[in-house]
């Protein structure tokens, strides 16, 4: 029963909850409108978005010497959990049974366990950073926490459930999954999406002045 | 090759009887001293499906078995170590561990009982000292996370089946049993990451100098009433963490071969590895119940180094002092109401350390 | 609740747009921008991480533009914005930011922090929790002309000196004229060489400009102080002004934040395009020396280095000109490590400068600014901003530091070449 459950109505319903919060969410930023810039620019603003948009993936010399340590988890946790969530075969499959109905290429099992290693550790330190840090504490709130708690459990869950020979180790990851999609728009998870938006906005500011930000 | 390998083999084995000195083959040799022997129909094919049984002069004719699989030891269908594997595991190594551990912590209550909490003389002051940067606090938690758990997946895999199987029926054991054992795979090497980076940050700190002898021979001040002085670690500090790379190291190198098994490694050497791996991991998990003990609830002031970073300047007098007078002499006493002092380019404080 | 502290409130949820709702919806809390921060490097204490100065208009932004906040506030569980809040945050928000834009260029999600801070200065002020030194310098700027008090009579007692100094005359209210020029009233009070450099540059490259007697000042105290209304009607005055000249071209002076005022902001403050350019004082000389209109007469041998007004440089997007023109008379012009778009700022922009009550952390947060000085190795610090000007003099007298500070645009009036020098070196 609650195997069913699980495996049906609560899936599609976290996952409309999770695109209608994003869309929800994306649409509130935008709604707030920007005002037009009246003064007479320098350079574009689209170059400029598209500059910031990707140059601020490469930190600056501050952020290089004075914050490696989360520079480094944090790049290891995210190109981690990319891997694990794209490329896991589990997933792929997943992906294409439900959504998509194709598949695509598939990380062999040794990288898949390689990309697991690399993203827990960083995502351990990171969580670790923010409770240890007297900035980050002192930012961090609740939504921080529950974040990071429930990718972890989910990360964690898939794991355990690697074989995919226990059912109860697929649901519990499953469920887990389901509230982390739910909890998602309502979070400062929405960063996945926004970063390019607040980036975009910045280098297009920056851009007309003729500022390489 | 092969002759290697059995030589190998014949190796590990009298390490295991050195190790272990097991009353298995007593039981063996009683059992063929019964007065009449029939003779077993069976035992013909036992032997040539077992070599390494007979006579090396038989067993040369039967160098191996023949197998279509193509892998390491594929021809050896019985493995004689196994016995003696499954005798250590099953008949040593899970009551003498079990009752260790539960030793170690029924010792550790005993000593909060008889010699409680081990306050700072003068009471808190108003004023601390920068003992742990941020990164190191990290790597300290980093490390403790994975320890901790890896040791109850572990503990779950060694004694789960005796003391959690009867209470949770075998369906809800099996799934906790396939979780532990995935998930003690997955942090095992994050475990080998840990130790590199403690190793790394931590070693310099920790080598032993002048006057950590006398601090064991007073009892580190715990046990005796005197202050015992000491740098930034003291013996006990050190022994410990040269128990950790040295004991841990082991546990992971062992861990490693358990888990990769594709650098050609046959039952012998898994074997081994497995109990190479246990006794270390008991060892090391008596040590840190210790370790929590006095980091928690043994010892007024200790934990917070850990935490905030900062320790108590009378707790560094107490049981740091050269290292404390050390920071009073370089004017890094903070009030306790302050912030974090500049840190930027400011070395870690264990950097003073020479 | 105070009817102006609603008005705040109420302004404060005003400027929240779309940029500002996407930065507080990608701040991951990493902390990352505290490393950028001069107030946080050199005091270690993390309220003075420049997102942790937002957390008021945090507040107001999820209780009316996300879901949770909305349902948190019907539900009472999260309560509205209380007096305390602006009270508690008024030294964050106006002492320890200097609006110098470094955490923006470090945020690895790419929020414009120090946007954020100037908007939320227009809510705070509002409310009235804005520093008394800003208060009075706005006051001023709107009454006077000046938020130092200068009136058209010092100016124009100034400029008689000017003209006696050089022997040139300055033209006032020049009908037609291509260049107006700004001051900022500290050039006008403490440096006065700038002026008497421009005349005489101008001369040399026979330059047609003019200063209005309607509007000399260039600064703008309603931008710092974070008031769009006062901030109009002080740009307003120099649009009106130039307009009536006629003039081509409005010249900003050295001061770094006239800049972005009059550049950046100006046309936003009052709703429409100039029909004039803006240029920057040195802009222009570059521009001039790129056209051989003005000829140096040598190098100073002496080592310089050069402090970058952040309003100029980061938030103005003049970078290279000054560097152009500093290696035209510099033979040894070494860069500070941090320089260009990533300077670390001097600790007086953004208004702190005119707020007694900050005296004190800026003279702490100028720490980064001497090691920096330091690390060079170089006596001899050239910037091209007349607070930046004030204020690295402040904290070298403070640190008693071996630094002698000069003017860009003054350095070089020294080497400019005239006919009467290119006579006497002919001879």
């Amino acid at each position: 029963m609650i195997a069913q459950l699980i495996d049906g109505p609560l899936w599609y319903f976290s996952l409309t909850v999770f695109v209608l919060g994003v869309l929800w969410r994306l649409f509130m930023i935008l709604r707030a409108g920007v005002k037009k810039d009246l003064a007479v620019p320098r350079d574009g603003s689209g170059a400029g978005a598209l500059r910031a948009i990707f140059s601020r993936f490469v930190p600056e010399r501050t952020v290089r010497r004075h914050g490696k340590v989360q520079l480094i988890a944090g790049y290891m946790f995210h190109l981690g959990l990319f891997a694990l969530l794209f490329l896991a075969r589990p997933h792929v499959d997943f992906f294409a049974e439900r959504m998509t109905g194709f598949g695509w290429w598939s990380m062999p099992y040794w990288a898949f366990i390689v990309a697991a290693e690399i993203a827990f550790a960083g995502l351990i330190m990171l969580w670790l950073y923010r409770l240890l840090n007297p900035v980050t504490r002192l930012l961090s709130s609740a939504d921080d926490y529950v974040g990071t708690v429930l990718v972890f459990l989910v990360m964690l869950s898939g794991c355990l459930a690697l074989a995919q020979s226990v059912e109860a180790l697929r649901l519990t990851h499953l469920l887990l999954v389901e509230m982390l999609l739910i909890y998602f728009p309502f979070s400062s998870l929405m960063h996945a999406f926004t970063f390019a938006f607040s980036r975009g906005y910045t280098g297009a500011t920056m851009g007309r002045k003729g500022i390489r930000a | 090759m092969l002759i290697n390998h059995r030589r190998g083999l014949s190796f590990f084995a009298v390490l295991f009887v050195l190790l272990i000195v097991s009353p298995a083959f007593a039981e063996d040799a009683a059992s063929s001293n019964k007065p009449v022997t029939v003779p077993n129909p069976a035992s013909d094919l036992w032997r040539a499906v077992n070599p390494q049984q007979l006579p090396p002069a038989v067993a040369a004719m039967f160098p191996r078995g023949d197998s279509q699989v193509q892998g390491v030891q594929s021809g050896v269908l019985i493995n004689q170590q196994g016995q003696i594997w499954r005798y250590f595991r099953m008949k040593q190594l899970l009551p003498i561990g079990g009752y260790l551990l539960a030793g170690a912590m029924l010792a550790v209550l005993l000593f909060y009982f008889i010699r409680g909490k081990v306050l700072i003389r003068d009471g808190e002051s108003d004023k601390k000292i920068e003992r742990y940067s941020v990164y190191e606090r990290m790597i300290h938690w980093f490390m403790a996370f994975i320890f901790l758990f890896l040791g109850f997946s572990g503990l779950i895999l060694l004694f789960g089946r005796s003391l959690l199987l009867p209470w949770m029926g075998p369906e809800l054991f099996s799934i906790l049993a396939s979780a532990a054992k995935e998930g003690h795979n997955l942090f095992g090497p994050l475990f080998l990451l840990a130790l590199v980076l403690m190793f790394l940050k931590f070693v310099v700190r920790n080598i032993y100098q002048k006057g950590d002898l006398t601090w064991l021979l007073k009892g580190g001040g715990i046990i005796g009433e005197h202050d015992v002085p000491s740098n930034f670690f003291n013996m006990g500090e050190k022994t410990l963490f040269w128990l950790l790379i040295l004991v841990g190291g082991l546990i992971a190198i062992s861990g490693v071969v358990l888990l990769f098994p594709v650098f050609e490694q046959g039952r012998g050497i898994m074997e081994l590895s497995h109990v190479v791996h246990a006794i270390a991991a008991v060892i090391m998990l008596t040590v840190i119940i210790g370790h929590i003990y006095i980091g928690t609830i043994g010892m007024q002031g200790a934990i917070e180094g850990m935490t905030s970073g900062y320790c108590d300047l009378n707790w560094a007098k107490d049981h740091h002092s050269w290292w404390a007078q050390r920071c009073i002499d370089e004017g890094k006493i903070v009030p306790k109401q302050q912030g974090s002092a500049v840190h930027h380019d400011n070395p870690g404080p264990g950097e003073v350390e020479k | 609740m105070s009817e102006q502290f609603e008005l705040g409130v109420a302004e404060l949820g005003k400027q929240i747009d779309a940029r500002i709702s996407s930065y507080f919806s990608s701040c991951v809390h990493c902390g990352l921008c505290a490393e950028a921060c001069l107030f946080y490097t050199e005091t270690g204490d993390p309220r003075y991480t420049p997102i942790y100065k937002l957390e008021p208009m945090k507040k107001l932004w999820r209780q009316e533009h996300t879901i949770r906040g909305k349902l948190a506030k019907a539900l009472g569980l999260s309560k509205p914005l209380q007096e305390k809040d602006f009270a508690d945050w008024e030294e964050l928000v106006y002492d320890s930011c200097t609006l110098c834009g470094r955490c923006s260029m470090v945020c690895p999600v790419g929020n414009d922090i120090t946007y954020m801070i100037s908007k939320e200065r227009e809510g705070f002020s509002r409310a009235g929790y804005a520093p008394e030194g800003l208060k009075g310098a706005t006051q001023r700027a709107l009454e006077i002309g000046s938020p130092m008090g200068v009136t058209l009579k010092t100016v124009l007692a100034t400029l008689a000196h000017v003209e006696k100094d050089t022997g040139l005359s300055v033209p006032v209210d020049q009908q037609g004229a291509d260049y107006m020029t700004l001051f900022s009233s500290m050039e006008v009070v403490n440096f006065p060489e700038y002026i008497e450099s421009i005349a005489r540059i101008f001369d040399a490259a026979g330059v047609s400009w003019t200063i209005s007697s309607k509007a000399f000042e260039a600064t703008n105290s309603g931008i710092q102080i974070g008031n769009s209304d006062n901030a109009a009607e002080i740009v307003g005055r120099v649009v009106t002004a130039a307009e009536e000249l006629g003039v081509k071209y409005v010249i900003s002076p050295e001061c770094g934040h006239a800049y972005t005022s009059i550049r950046w902001a100006g046309p936003n403050l009052i709703g429409r395009p100039y029909r004039f350019k803006v240029i920057h004082i040195l802009e222009l000389l570059d521009q001039l020396k790129q056209e051989g209109r003005i000829r140096f007469s040598g190098k100073t041998d002496e080592p310089v280095t050069f402090h970058d007004p952040c309003q100029i440089v980061r938030r103005g997007g003049v970078v290279q000109p000054q560097r152009d023109l500093l290696n035209g008379i510099a033979e040894n012009f070494v860069e500070m490590t941090d320089h260009g778009v990533m300077n670390w700022c001097c600790g007086g922009g953004g208004g702190v400068s005119a707020n007694e009550r900050a005296d004190e952390l800026r003279i702490k947060a100028f720490d980064r600014k001497r090691k920096q000085i330091e690390e060079t190795g170089v006596n001899t610090v050239v910037t091209a901003c007349a607070n930046c000007r004030m204020m690295l003099e402040d904290g070298i007298e403070e640190n008693e530091m071996e630094t002698t500070v000069i003017g860009l645009t003054e350095l070089i009036a020294d080497y400019l070449v005239t006919d009467a020098k290119e006579q006497s070196e002919v001879r």
